[in-house]
């Protein structure tokens, strides 16, 4: 895994309808190493989707430029695979073609393609479900889905735009802890945009502050894992929650209330 | 308590149970709904309805139908023949028209030949349909060409464009007529279901295709064309049922040939005892047929679509 990530004078603007310019990105300079797990922090709306779009090759730059190593991104491609907030699993699959589209796409022979599908079924714990349609799944268990076909596509960088966000607590803890060994077993590069400022610090080793489209803050989060309550109640931790929030805007008791 | 093999294999029972439940509910209801439209036919029917002199009691119907399907003496009369090889078939039968074998003579050639016609233009139209459609996402050219031109005929209502076709081809070739206007109806709305289903698919969808190495041919082998499957069979189910109907108006209006040239041949004779019988099973046959073709091909698109809940629900 040797994928340097340079985020170099990035702008990203849109015009509204109204005329109006809007600065979804504005100069933003930072790198990542590889194997690093980024989480992307901040408000609704605040360009933490549309630098992840960039990243994907989704989403031209305005100026400046995402390089890979030194290549310019200039397009989608397997070599950044996207787990989505929505639920984009193909439904027309079966659990096992969806997890083997991307090696099927980039023309893996037969065998190999088998043997690749069947490791991240059971790493995400899917294997049961192999000839199972996408309907007959939880919500958690299409995030799986999802999560094994981006995995096994095998790019060394793997993005993801909250991909928990719908999930009801237990089976986003759950994921979690899926998602957190796989990275620890393939040391992947991985972006995380989250708005949840604990799942950021549950997951990442940096937290990338996105306000109004500018980096405010790079943060690193050099808590010990695994990364319980007991870890997020220390002072440490709880001084990096409050300077996110204080970064954000947001006053303890707005934090508490939501 | 735990729960054992016994009682998951009882709720598996359970379940079965209503869903046969579920189906005989469903086939008893039809029954009932076919019993209640004849019972209320036969109201109409009756000799107090102010419509009885236009409608047949059912059992007229059936019987008439019954009676002239395989050879019509009405027809015979009038020197009504449906054999296309009239020639050769008199030239065996070494006669007149009189001598010509029964089968000449009988409803059942002619409704064969409306069904032969419109399965033929039903197949081609959706053929062409789809072919542009489909091929229409992979080169969006194709679209920006053909949408224009689709756009301005699928404004042209379909009742206009028929005695067009009439006119165009004339009479004396019902296969060119009757199919033209078929493929002409069927291939714009393939055409239509075809873009619409492919718009319909989530970008989302797409993107995370792309963002998996798929390119221009995966993600139409593996997203498009089965993401489009149900719309585009819900557009198919559309268009068949549109051209009995549409394939039987085209033979009334001067065909000499099929279901639609019975019809017209009967309406003449409306006044007589056996003219409304006469038409009323006729159309009841293309409905009938209609609705028999229908349940199969629901039956197949459930199959094809069992990925999704609306194609698991489908039928019963």
């Amino acid at each position: 895994m040797s994928t340097v990530v340079n985020f170099e004078n990035l702008w990203c603007v849109f015009e509204h309808r109204s005329g109006q310019l809007v600065h979804a990105l504005e100069d933003v300079n930072f790198r990542v190493d590889p194997g690093e797990f980024v989480c992307v922090v901040g408000r609704s709306g605040h360009g933490k989707t549309t630098l992840l779009r960039v990243l994907a090759g989704l989403q031209p730059p305005t100026a400046g430029a995402v390089k890979l190593g030194e290549t310019a991104v200039s397009g989608p491609g397997s070599d950044r695979a996207m787990v989505f907030q929505q639920d984009t699993v193909f439904p027309w699959l079966h659990v096992k073609e969806n997890v083997e589209f991307g090696l099927r796409a980039n023309k893996l022979p037969e065998d190999e393609r088998n043997e690749i599908t069947d490791y991240w079924l059971q790493a995400v714990g899917l294997e049961e479900f192999a000839d199972s349609w996408p309907r007959e799944l939880s919500g958690g268990m299409r995030k799986r889905v999802a999560l094994a076909s981006a995995m096994a596509v095998g790019s060394d960088v793997v993005l993801m735009d909250e991909p928990f966000g719908s999930l009801d607590y237990f089976t986003r803890r759950n994921l979690h802890e899926v998602l957190l060994n796989l990275w620890f077993e393939t040391k992947k590069t991985i972006f995380f945009v989250t708005h949840d400022i604990e799942e950021a610090l549950i997951l990442a080793d940096r937290v990338i502050l996105l306000a109004e489209g500018k980096l405010v803050d790079d943060i690193a989060v050099t808590l010990p894992r695994p990364r319980n309550e007991d870890v997020r109640a220390t002072p440490e931790a709880v001084g990096i929650f409050k300077l996110i929030l204080a970064h954000l805007g947001i006053t303890e008791e707005e934090a508490t209330q939501a | 308590m735990t729960t054992t093999e016994t009682d998951i294999l009882d709720v598996r029972a359970a379940a079965h149970r209503q869903k046969r439940r579920r189906q005989i509910a469903y086939v008893l209801y039809l029954i009932l709904g076919i019993i209640l439209s004849l019972l209320m036919w036969q109201l109409v029917a009756a000799p107090f309805s102010p419509l009885f002199y236009l409608v047949p009691p059912p059992f007229d119907a059936f019987r008439h139908f019954g009676e002239n399907l395989m050879f019509s003496e009405r027809m015979l009369e009038r020197y009504v023949h449906a054999c296309p090889d009239l020639l050769d078939e008199l030239e065996v039968a070494g006669g007149g028209m009189f001598d010509l074998p029964d089968h000449c003579f009988g409803y059942i050639r002619h409704l064969m030949r409306t069904t032969r016609n419109i399965m033929i233009a039903v197949t081609l139209g959706t053929v062409f349909g789809l072919t542009v459609g489909l091929s229409s996402l992979v080169f969006p050219r194709i679209a920006d060409v053909v949408t224009p031109i689709a756009g301005f005929f699928g404004t042209t209502p379909i009742f206009i464009a028929a005695p067009f076709f009439v006119i165009w081809f004339g009479i004396e070739y019902p296969l060119m007529t009757t199919v033209g206007v078929v493929v002409f109806y069927t291939t714009l709305l393939m055409y239509f279901f075809s873009r619409r289903a492919a718009d319909n698919i989530e970008v989302g969808i797409i993107e995370s295709a792309l963002t998996l190495g798929g390119d221009r041919r995966s993600i139409f082998r593996w997203v498009y064309l089965p993401g489009t499957i149900p719309e585009i069979a819900g557009g198919f189910r559309i268009a068949l049922a549109g051209a009995w109907g549409l394939g039987t108006l085209v033979e009334v209006l001067g065909i000499q040939m099929g279901g639609g040239f019975l019809i017209r041949m009967w309406s003449f004779a409306m006044g007589l005892l056996e003219g409304p019988a006469a038409v009323v099973s006729l159309i009841l046959f293309f409905g009938v047929l209609a609705v028999v073709v229908d349940g199969i091909l629901v039956l197949f698109i459930r199959y094809i679509t069992r990925w999704s809940e609306s194609g698991r629900k489908l039928g019963l």
